[in-house]
Parts: structure tokens; C-alpha cells; sequence
């Protein structure tokens, strides 16, 4: 009660009739700010979920733009698939840290190196980044639209449709989805990268629908909801006009935290020799390809991993911002 | 109880029969079980080989019979006499499971444990001191772990925490710049744990922090403790009662005397039990050593009950978790004792980066015991990397919610200590949701081990399974996803006592 | 400035136990400081009942929690909480802590909730007694055996052992008034402890209530949004607004004559004991409490006031004694009866005497009321 008693009086957000009576121009000033505007605000205002999307951006549009994308050229001169003569051993030619040996910032011609081969080892990253970027969308888009509907239909209607996502939750849980990843991977690995992270999709709905399905639970039980139900409205219309934006919170940072996820699962799949297969690459292939070469090359063991971890851990933030801002609960008192 | 956990049982094996069903299919449909063999030249050697595979696979009966078949031998295998079905060489499955089973079992339990502790340990503290530079510092390395592809992390740990740490043995010396830095780190966790508001007390926390750590440095140096580590009786005892002292401190709070004493005596016990053994533990056996755990415990728990008054409870709970401790620093001393020999025996490279044990070792019972844990250490690190995120922040959230419970108001308003405000009624519902996710970590944890397993080259069950899964052939794969499964499955029931246990409101129901 | 000084509005005859003097309470957060107190002044004689009335959010609660030291310490405090004449917010933490539960005790307004779900009703009474004096586990359950007797719990021994989820809201208050006795205090807060239960318990639960004051001899604070409820118990009366009390008194000066425009408009809006006479709608105070991050130059509550005027505008009246004069003392002169005001019955409103020459207070809310409907 301490905590919440002030905060009662800053405007709670959604409460029912805060916002009516601020009108008054008679120096009443009850902030009273929309949902959007108070989870947009609180998302800003959390400094990891920032940082976390600028590097999230930035890579994107390093990944994209860089070797080109679907036939568009990019402005990086080296091939992902073309040797060229191995210059100074493949060593990477980016320099950062001045005061170690170097000449200060600079780019170099091969700034990630070559592999053993001699292909530009940034544009092959760049490759990798792209490709396992594409599937984890993919995975995040799939996995979204199954989880949401399944848990929605579960949570609204009850009775059978959530006895079996129950079950069928039971049954995902005792399956490592390294596991079934592994299994599905062996057969559908080869298939088209987009395609293959749909598949993917396909298994990684369990966590959300449970979630959604909560939200759902107890959303359907409120007054608003009621209130529609004894107005006459059919309950697509419940579910998509009142419930469902209602959960909206809900399904952002699950949706967010499939993608991280996604980008785990996936290289790891890869690596295993058991996900995306040569001619394509991923990330999680590069390491796998170049695992061996760790003494004698360890930069093509390190370009690939780092930009897992800062595709993961970028979006790990981003979702924990959005989780902050959606879950009014965890308005910080700053002390 | 009885009938909670029946049904709980019952359900559990439908979805077992479910599960096995389903990645049964999966598997024999995950590719061409003959592949290989199209490309053999010879048409009749090729014809008769695929005539052999098809016949030992049975691929010529549809799926689910197979699955039907297999399901049988699962049922021999449980009854005693069964083989697992065959893999497509003809080799009987259950032999390989034999001897991978309790390799991997030991590394996913061992991870298991060690991230539960200090996953739940360190959230706790994260969310007590919320928004403060080691909360924020824990939250950032939970991400970062949680963002880490396990592989990459196993390969990195294989290479610098044991080719470049048993390079580091041989010569065994703490550059000035390191010993500064990992002073300082000391310095600063002080600081962030103590959690002080004024500069004075950040201040003297940093330089307590920054000599602890500097002093136990030079003693490792200058002692060449790393080369003959060692406790001996004296430093079993100091820590012993070192360790009474701060059991008290949580348990009860030092203002209450009968408790200290109580836990003082506890440790004096295990101490007094350590000294009388030290002749005779050379060739200890496991038998013995847990009899002798269980008499420290019983005479310690004596001795606190004795000791307590009126606060009996909390005395024997002090003194029989100080016993404890006694007990496992002896066993750490034992330990020790047997390092020098075997870094000897390992050609001074102790941290093993190949397999479960050194193929063919003899030792007593401490050195073998040390060969499973240099072979332990760092896959069972990788795994709790992982893990470990996800236990601190989710404690850490639960903790947070409890803290800011009406009843946690109550508490306080009833003047009770802020101690027995978190021990006892924050921390104790702080853990009802944490058990739900033991059960849901587990699985991920063994599909971490099969990774890991790669790695450190463990003839492990991970190794059965991604064999299994690249020639498409469903018995080793089976008897990987069976007691992967029902090791699951009996941990969400395990939990879901642990819960009831934790929260009377579901007894009943 | 000394333990003896007779607090505003206090009656002198005997020390007062507690005594709050300027005490304010802010909150930093993001959106600003939000002024939860912003100087609150009361004294509470021994074995009397004070109600503090008023709206959520104008700092009843928070007030109280400060007494008992229940804040979280971002929480900024000033002033002083005077417990028999010592200081409590000068002691130490120790000294706070032997004070909490032992000589002042709280009753949360949620029973639901206040217990913990994971132990036994007895080992949460029993902890209580525990926590103060150094006595065995079954003492300690003796005692909190003979409070759940006390506040009417029928087989209390068996009670003990049962869990706080298998009891209902009402039995569940009686047992956090039990917690809140069972070190004999000197004075209890109770914080809204009847709002959250079925109205067919809530009469039984003050009853209980008041019952075990007189058995303890204890001093009560009671917290509460309902007149009705303070009519029946209370001996003096609080009200407050935007986190400073606006008018104190005995209550049935207070609720005969009140001399603040929010008081009447409470007492307004509150259906009466005698029911309310035929035709007659209850009359809501129009409007909502202003901000505490920024509040209104002026009165606070001179926005949502019939009697507003500029100087109400201008400046924030303090409180203090209002007497009879200017349009009141008109009324004398028309030969109406001069209306006496106690010494002790303080208010902070520049107009009071506008109220005091009124019949019916709460008719100034009635007019706004018939235009907005």
C-alpha cells in the first residue's frame, strides 16, 4: 500500500474514470496519459532496451546493407563466396585499440580476416548474420501467430481446446527443443533458410501460448469483457476488439524472447550439423566450419560467436525493456 | 498425498507414451536411413546391403509397428531382460546405454544442483539490494549468459579454462597487473554486497574487500598452495567455526547465544569426528564416509538440541547445518591431499578437456574421485552458464513481488528483525514459483548436455543421440529421449511435492 | 518544544501516548516528488479512539505507516512522531523495532492478504509474542490461544494449527486483531480494517475491535473513509486532504458543525445513520483530489469547493480555531443563536464562518449537485 498510495494519485493507468474527470481546467492536473504513452515512455527510459536497439539496428543494417540483399548490391567489395590471394595469414586488419601496437581506428582491407581459403571473413559474417537474422524472424513470426491463436482459443473457450494445449504443453516440456530441433532439423536442414526457420516456428509456440493463454484467462473474467458479452457481441469479436489488444503487452515480450531463443537454437543446431547446411551458411555453421581452426585462426571463431551474443543479447534487453514498460507493477520508486 | 501423487503419476506416463509416439515417428522420418549406402558402386554388394539394413530396421513394416515393437523392448528393458531394440549395426542398444547413463546423469544432476544454489542464492541478494551497482552487475552477466550459444561458450572454456589454466600450473605465478585487477574485483564486489551509503563505509568495504582478496593471493603464492593445496586440521577448524558463526547469522541472528553455541558445537563435532579419522580415511570407501557423515549429523543435531532451550528448533537446525560443513571441508581436505599425486599422473595437465574419466585410471577412492571432477568441472560449468540466468532473474522477480506482499508488511509491523522478515516469510514464498521452473530448466539443461557432451568429447548419452539422429535410426535415439524423458517427468512430479510442500493452500486440492 | 506541550486539538487532561508534530512524507519518482503528508499534527490520549477520514491518496495511510516505521526508505520523512515523549524517527533501528508490535500495533485493511499463506495462524500469533520477550514456543501459543478466545474465535486451540486460507475475511481480521493485542500495546492503528469485509461481518469485527481496546487499554488510530464507521467509534475526529489534516474536533462537533467545505461534503455524501430523509439524494463532492506532485496554488481544495473565493486562491488557510464572525455574527445580529465553537475544535478554511451561520452545512453541495443533475 506505501509504495502504490502515491502513485494512485500520478494516474494509474486505464483506471476507469481517472481520465474523465481531469478535464477540468480548474487546476486539477491528474496526469492521465494513455497506455501507448506510458509504455512508449517507460521503454525509453529503460537504458539497456536502448542500447539493445541500437545495436540490434545497427547490426541489421550492417548485415543487410553490407553484401547486398536479394540481388541488390551492397557497398562491401569482397564476395562471401569468392577467394581472394590470402594477405599477412588471413589476419583481421580492423585495429581499434591505439595503443596496443596499432595505428588507432582502422577499417583495413580485411577487418574480420580471410578463412583458410582466402574469402573475406567479414563478408562471410556478414552472410551468417543475414541468414541466421532471416530465421530467427522467421521463427518469431510463426511462432507468434501459432502461440497467440492456440492460447487465446485455449484461454477464451476453456473446456477441451485447453485441456489439450495443456496436454500438448506437458508433451513439449519433457522434449529438449535442442532435441526435436535436432530431429526436424536433420530433415528439413536443407530446405530453403526462411522456410526452415518456419519449421522451427512450429516448435517454439509452447511458451507463448501458455502465456497468452494466462493473459487471456484472466482477462476474460473482467468487466469490459462482461460488459461487451451482455451488449450482444459475438466472441470473435470479443477476442480480437477487447481481449486481444489487452494482451498485446503480453504477446510483444513473449514474441521477443522467442526470437532470442530462436538465434540460440538455431546456431546450435547448425553447429551440430543438424540446421542450415553448405552451400548456405549461419552463424552458428561458421563456428561449426571453423571450431578446429581455434588455434592457428581464432578470429574465425570469434567474429561468428561475438555477433550471436550481441544479436541475443540485444534483443534479451530489448524484451526486458518491453516487459517493463507493458508490466505497470514495476514502476521503479528511484531511491 | 498418496493420491496427489498417483494421479500426478498416471498423467505423467500418458504423456510419456505420447512423447516417446511422437519422436519415435519424428526420428524414423527424419531422413533416408539407406543414404549412404546409394552410393556404394557395386549394384549386388549395394542390393544386399540395403536387404540387410532394411531387414535389421525393420523397414519394411510401418512406423508405428515399429514403434509397437520397440515399446516392447522398452518393456523387457524395465523388467530386466531386454535389449532397447537394436541400432542398425545389429548392436543391442541397452549395453550403450549402460555406460553412458550414468556419465550424463552425473553432469546434468551436478549442473543442476550447482545452478538451483547459486542461482536462487545470488537472485535473492540481487533483489535485496535492487537498483544497486551489483544488482545491475548481475542483471548484465545474467543476460550475457543467457545470450551465450553454449557451444561457443564450451569451446572458449575448453580453451582457456584448460589449456591455458594447466599451462598457467606449471608455472604457477600471478602477474603484478592480474593480482592488482583481481584485488580490486574483490574491492568492488565488497562494496556492491555490503551495499554501504555513505563514502566511508564504501571506502573502508573496497579496501576490506581489495587486502582479503590480495592476502589470500600472496598466501597462495607464497605457500605454493596451488601445488600442494591443503587445510590441514588447523584450517578445517578456523573455517569450521568461521562457517558456525555466519550459519547463526542467517538462522537465528547472533544475538541469540544458544543458537551460536548450539552451532559452534555442531562444528566442533564435525571437527572432533574429522581429527579422530584422519588415520584411517586413506582407503575410505563411500559407505563409510556417508555412515560418518550421518553420525556427525545425528551427534551434532544432539548436541544442539541439548544446547538449545527455547530456541531448540533453530538450534539443532544450526548445528547440523554447521556439522555439515565440517564434514564437506573435510572432505575438501582429503582432497587436496591427493592433488599433488594425481597432477603427477596426469603429466601435470589435471584439467581433463576429453571424456567422463582418464580411460583405464586405478587410484583410491579420493583420486578417482578427483579424476571425475577434473573431468567434471568445465562442461558442468558450461551447463550452469546457461542456467544460471535464468534462476537469478526469476528469483530475483519472485523475490521482489514477495517483498512487496502485505504479509512481508505485516511482518515487520509485528517488529520482527528485517532477518527473520527475509528468512522466514519472504524467502520461504519467494521459492513456491521457483520450483516450477526446476522441472521446466531440467529439459533444457540435458538438451545443453548433449551439446556439451560434443564438446568434451563424453561417450555420453548426447553422443548415442546425435549418432542416432544423423543415421536416422530410432533405437539409440529412443533410449536417449526414454530416460532423458522420465528424468523430466519425475522431476515436474518431484517439484510439483516440493511445491505442495512449500504451499499448504494446495494440499488439499 | 518538549512531550508536555499540549498538542493542537488535544484534550489536556492526561499526556497524550502518540504525538505527530509537522510530520511530512514525500516520494521521489519519476514523474516528480510526489507530497504524500505535508505536515500532519495530532495527539492521541490514552484509551481514546482517533479517526482520521478521507479520501485514497490524501495520506492517511501513508501517515500511519510512518509512525510504525513501515515505509520504504526511499520515502523522505520530516518532523516529529512522538511515542510517550520520545522521539521514535531519532531511534535507533533496534529501539524502532522493539516499539513496533510491542507498544503500537497495526490491523491492515486486507485480510486476505496480511497473513502469510505458509505457516499456521498459532506459529504467526506465537511469532509476534516471540519476537519481544524470550519465552518458549508453547508459552507463546498459550498466549495466542487466549487472544483468539479473546476476539471470539470458537475453538481456538484447534485454530492454531490451521492456515490462514481456512479461515473467512472476518475470522481472518479477528485473528490480525488478535496479532495486533497480544503484546498488550498502547495504541493500535487500525487502517481500514473493516473496508475490505462482507458488510454482514463488519459490525461484529469493530465490535470485537472495540471490545479488546478496553481489555488491552489500548489507544486506537482508526483509519477509515466512512463517517458512518467513525460516528460509531470514534471520540475525535480527523479529516484530511491532500495529505494535511483540514479540520479536527470531537466528532460530534465535528459532524454537527462542521467548518470546513470538504467535511460537510463529505458528511454530505454519506447516507446517515437515521436514513436519509425522503426525497433526498446523496450529494457527491464533485471532482477528483488534486495531485500531489503539483498542487493547486492556493487551497487545495478551493477547485472542487462551492465557497471558493480568491482569497482562497491566494493563499493555503492554516488550521486553527475558527471562530464566530463576519456573515456569522451577522446572523446574531438578526437575532438567530450564536453558534459556540469548542477550543479544540480546529479547521482550516478562510470561510468557516459562513458554514457556522448555515443550518444545513452540506446544503452548499446540494445547490451544485441539482444544477449538475
Amino acid at each position: 500500500m506505501t509504495t502504490t498510495d502515491p502513485r494512485t494519485t500520478a494516474g494509474e493507468p486505464g483506471g476507469p474514470g481517472a481520465a474523465g474527470d481531469s478535464g477540468d481546467a480548474s487546476g486539477l492536473s491528474v496526469v492521465a496519459l494513455s497506455q501507448g504513452q506510458l509504455v512508449r515512455r517507460r521503454f525509453f527510459r529503460h537504458r539497456g532496451a536502448l542500447a539493445g536497439m541500437a545495436v540490434l539496428l545497427f547490426v541489421i543494417v550492417l548485415a543487410f546493407s553490407s553484401i547486398g540483399f536479394a540481388g541488390i548490391p551492397g557497398w562491401w567489395h569482397y564476395s562471401f563466396t569468392q577467394p581472394t590471394p590470402i594477405e599477412n595469414g588471413g589476419r583481421p586488419t580492423l585495429d581499434v585499440v591505439p595503443w596496443l601496437d596499432g595505428d588507432g581506428l582502422a577499417w583495413g582491407d580485411h577487418p574480420f580476416g580471410q578463412d583458410n581459403i582466402g574469402v573475406d571473413y567479414f563478408a562471410l559474417t556478414m552472410r551468417g548474420a543475414q541468414r541466421s537474422l532471416i530465421i530467427a524472424f522467421m521463427v518469431g513470426v510463426v511462432a507468434t501467430i501459432i502461440g497467440t491463436l492456440i492460447g487465446a482459443l485455449a484461454g477464451y473457450f476453456r473446456g477441451w481446446a485447453d485441456s489439450l494445449l495443456m496436454r500438448v504443453t506437458d508433451v513439449f516440456i519433457t522434449i529438449p527443443v535442442i532435441v526435436i530441433g535436432a530431429v526436424l532439423g536433420r530433415r528439413f536442414g536443407a530446405l530453403p533458410i526462411a522456410l526452415f526457420g518456419a519449421i522451427l516456428g512450429v516448435l517454439l509456440w509452447t511458451s507463448l501460448a501458455r502465456l497468452v493463454r494466462g493473459s487471456f484467462l484472466s482477462l476474460r473474467e473482467k468487466e469490459f469483457v462482461e460488459a461487451a458479452r451482455a451488449m450482444g457481441a459475438s466472441s470473435s469479436r470479443i477476442i480480437f476488439k477487447h481481449i486481444l489488444p489487452n494482451s498485446l503487452g503480453v504477446i510483444i515480450v513473449a514474441a521477443t524472447l522467442v526470437i532470442a531463443v530462436a538465434i540460440l537454437t538455431e546456431s546450435a543446431l547448425s553447429y551440430l550439423g543438424l540446421g542450415v547446411r553448405a552451400p548456405e551458411t549461419s552463424l552458428g555453421l561458421l563456428i561449426s566450419d571453423y571450431e578446429s581452426a581455434f588455434t592457428t585462426r581464432p578470429w574465425l571463431f570469434w567474429w561468428p560467436g561475438l555477433f550471436i551474443v550481441l544479436i541475443a543479447l540485444s534483443v534479451n534487453f530489448i524484451g526486458d525493456g518491453l516487459r517493463d514498460a507493458f508490466d505497470p507493477r514495476q514502476a521503479r520508486v528511484r531511491s | 498425498m498418496v493420491a496427489f501423487i498417483l494421479r500426478r503419476l498416471l498423467i505423467s506416463i500418458g504423456v510419456f507414451f505420447v512423447a516417446t509416439f511422437l519422436m519415435y515417428v519424428l526420428v524414423a522420418n527424419a531422413g533416408d536411413p539407406l543414404e549412404d549406402l546409394y552410393n556404394i558402386s557395386d549394384p549386388g554388394d549395394r542390393a544386399a546391403r540395403i536387404a540387410a539394413r532394411t531387414q535389421i530396421m525393420q523397414l519394411d513394416t510401418p512406423v508405428v509397428v515399429r514403434y509397437v515393437h520397440w515399446l516392447g523392448d522398452l518393456l523387457g528393458y524395465l523388467w530386466g531382460a531386454g535389449s532397447l531394440g537394436v541400432n542398425r549395426a545389429g548392436q543391442a542398444v541397452a549395453p550403450l546405454l549402460g555406460l553412458a547413463l550414468s556419465s550424463t546423469l552425473r553432469l546434468v544432476l551436478l549442473s543442476t544442483v550447482l545452478a538451483i544454489v547459486t542461482g536462487v542464492a545470488v537472485g535473492i541478494v540481487s533483489a535485496l539490494r535492487q537498483y544497486t551497482s551489483f544488482d545491475y552487475t548481475i542483471t548484465f552477466f545474467s543476460f550475457v549468459f543467457y545470450s551465450l550459444p553454449i557451444f561457443w561458450a564450451a569451446v572458449l572454456l575448453k580453451q582457456f579454462g584448460a589449456i591455458a589454466f594447466n599451462d598457467w600450473l606449471g608455472d604457477p605465478v600471478v602477474p603484478l597487473p592480474v593480482f592488482v585487477l583481481l584485488a580490486a574485483l574483490g574491492g568492488l564486489f565488497a562494496v556492491s554486497l555490503v551495499g554501504g551509503r555513505t563514502w566511508l563505509l564504501r571506502g573502508a568495504s573496497f579496501a576490506g574487500g581489495f587486502l582479503a582478496v590480495a592476502a589470500v593471493l600472496l598466501v597462495l603464492s607464497q605457500t605454493d598452495f596451488l601445488a600442494r593445496p591443503s587445510l590441514g586440521p588447523v584450517g578445517v577448524s578456523v573455517l569450521g567455526l568461521a562457517a558456525a558463526v555466519g550459519i547463526t547469522a542467517l538462522v537465528s541472528g547472533l544475538a541469540a547465544r544458544r543458537v551460536l553455541i548450539a552451532s559452534l558445537a555442531g562444528a566442533v563435532v564435525g571437527i572432533i569426528i574429522y581429527v579422530a579419522t584422519l588415520s584411517v580415511l586413506v582407503d575410505a570407501t563411500w559407505p563409510l564416509l556417508l555412515g560418518l557423515f550421518a553420525i556427525t549429523l545425528v551427534v551434532a543435531g544432539g548436541v544442539g538440541a541439548g544446547i538449545g532451550g527455547i530456541d531448540r528448533s533453530r538450534a539443532v537446525r544450526a548445528a547440523v547445518l554447521s556439522g555439515a560443513v565440517v564434514a564437506g571441508l573435510g572432505l575438501v581436505d582429503w582432497l587436496m591431499f591427493a592433488w599433488p599425486d594425481y597432477v603427477a599422473n596426469s603429466f601435470g595437465r589435471p584439467i581433463a578437456t576429453i571424456g567422463s574419466n582418464t580411460p583405464n585410471y586405478t587410484g583410491n577412492l579420493w583420486q578417482t574421485t578427483l579424476d571425475s571432477l577434473t573431468h567434471i568441472v568445465l562442461p558442468s560449468i558450461t551447463l550452469v552458464l546457461i542456467s544460471f540466468a535464468q534462476y537469478t532473474r526469476y528469483t530475483r522477480s519472485s523475490m521482489l513481488e514477495t517483498m512487496n506482499q502485505d504479509y512481508v508488511r505485516t511482518a515487520r509491523a509485528k517488529g520482527l528483525t528485517e532477518r527473520t522478515v527475509i528468512m522466514r516469510h519472504a524467502f520461504r514464498n519467494a521459492l513456491i514459483p521457483v520450483t516450477t521452473l526446476v522441472a521446466l530448466d531440467f529439459a533444457a539443461v540435458v538438451g545443453g548436455a548433449v551439446i556439451t557432451e560434443r564438446i568434451f568429447g563424453w561417450k555420453g548419452m548426447g553422443a548415442l543421440f546425435i549418432e542416432g539422429v544423423y543415421t536416422v535410426d530410432p533405437p539409440p535415439v529412443m533410449a536417449f529421449f526414454v530416460v532423458s524423458a522420465a528424468a523430466v517427468l519425475l522431476l515436474n512430479i518431484v517439484a510439483d511435492i516440493v511445491y505442495a510442500y512449500l504451499d499448504p493452500r494446495i494440499r488439499l486440492s | 518544544m518538549s512531550a508536555a506541550t499540549p498538542a493542537p486539538g488535544a484534550p489536556a487532561a492526561e499526556a497524550p501516548v502518540l504525538q505527530v508534530e509537522n510530520l511530512t512524507v514525500a516520494f521521489p519518482t519519476e514523474d516528480g516528488v510526489v507530497r504524500a503528508v505535508r505536515g500532519m499534527n495530532y495527539a492521541v490520549a490514552p484509551r481514546e479512539v482517533l479517526g482520521i477520514v478521507g479520501e485514497s491518496g490524501s495520506g492517511k495511510s501513508v501517515s500511519s505507516m510512518a509512525v510504525m516505521g513501515l515505509l520504504p526508505r526511499s520515502a523522505q520523512i520530516t518532523g516529529r512522531i512522538l511515542f510517550r515523549g520520545e522521539d521514535v524517527l531519532s531511534m535507533s533501528p533496534r529501539q524502532q523495532r522493539g516499539l513496533r508490535g510491542r507498544r503500537v500495533s497495526m490491523i491492515f485493511q486486507d485480510p486476505m492478504t496480511a497473513m502469510n499463506p505458509v505457516y499456521t495462524v498459532g506459529d504467526q500469533l506465537a511469532e509476534a509474542v516471540r519476537s519481544h520477550s524470550a519465552v518458549p514456543q508453547k508459552v507463546a501459543l498459550k498466549r495466542a490461544k487466549d487472544m483468539l478466545d479473546l476476539v471470539g474465535i470458537p475453538q481456538a486451540e484447534a485454530r492454531l494449527r490451521a492456515y490462514p486460507h481456512e479461515f473467512s475475511g472476518g475470522m481472518r481480521q479477528r485473528a490480525m486483531i488478535a496479532m495486533a493485542i497480544i503484546n498488550d500495546p498502547d495504541v493500535i492503528i487500525a487502517d481500514e480494517p473493516t473496508t475490505a469485509l462482507d458488510v454482514t461481518v463488519q459490525a461484529q469485527v469493530l465490535d470485537t475491535l472495540m471490545s479488546v481496546k478496553d481489555a488491552v487499554d489500548a489507544a486506537i488510530v482508526f483509519i477509515t473513509h466512512d463517517l458512518g464507521v467513525i460516528a460509531q467509534v470514534a471520540d475525535r475526529v480527523l479529516v484530511m486532504y491532500a495529505g494535511k489534516p483540514v479540520e479536527i474536533g470531537t466528532t460530534t462537533e465535528v459532524f454537527s458543525k462542521p467548518l470546513m467545505p470538504y467535511t460537510a461534503g463529505l458528511l454530505g455524501s454519506t447516507p446517515s445513520a437515521e436514513g436519509t430523509r425522503a426525497g433526498e439524494r446523496l450529494r457527491p463532492i464533485s471532482g477528483a483530489p488534486p495531485s500531489l506532485i503539483s498542487l493547486p496554488q492556493g487551497c487545495p481544495f478551493g477547485p472542487r469547493c462551492p465557497l471558493v473565493r480568491d482569497d482562497c486562491r491566494a493563499s493555503e488557510p492554516e488550521l486553527r480555531h475558527r471562530g464566530a464572525t463576519g456573515a456569522a455574527l451577522a446572523g446574531v445580529a438578526a437575532g438567530a443563536p450564536l453558534p459556540v465553537v469548542s477550543p479544540n475544535h480546529l479547521a482550516a478554511c478562510h470561510h468557516s464562518d459562513e458554514l457556522l451561520a448555515a443550518a444545513d452545512a452540506t446544503r452548499f453541495f446540494r445547490a451544485e449537485s441539482e444544477v449538475t443533475s
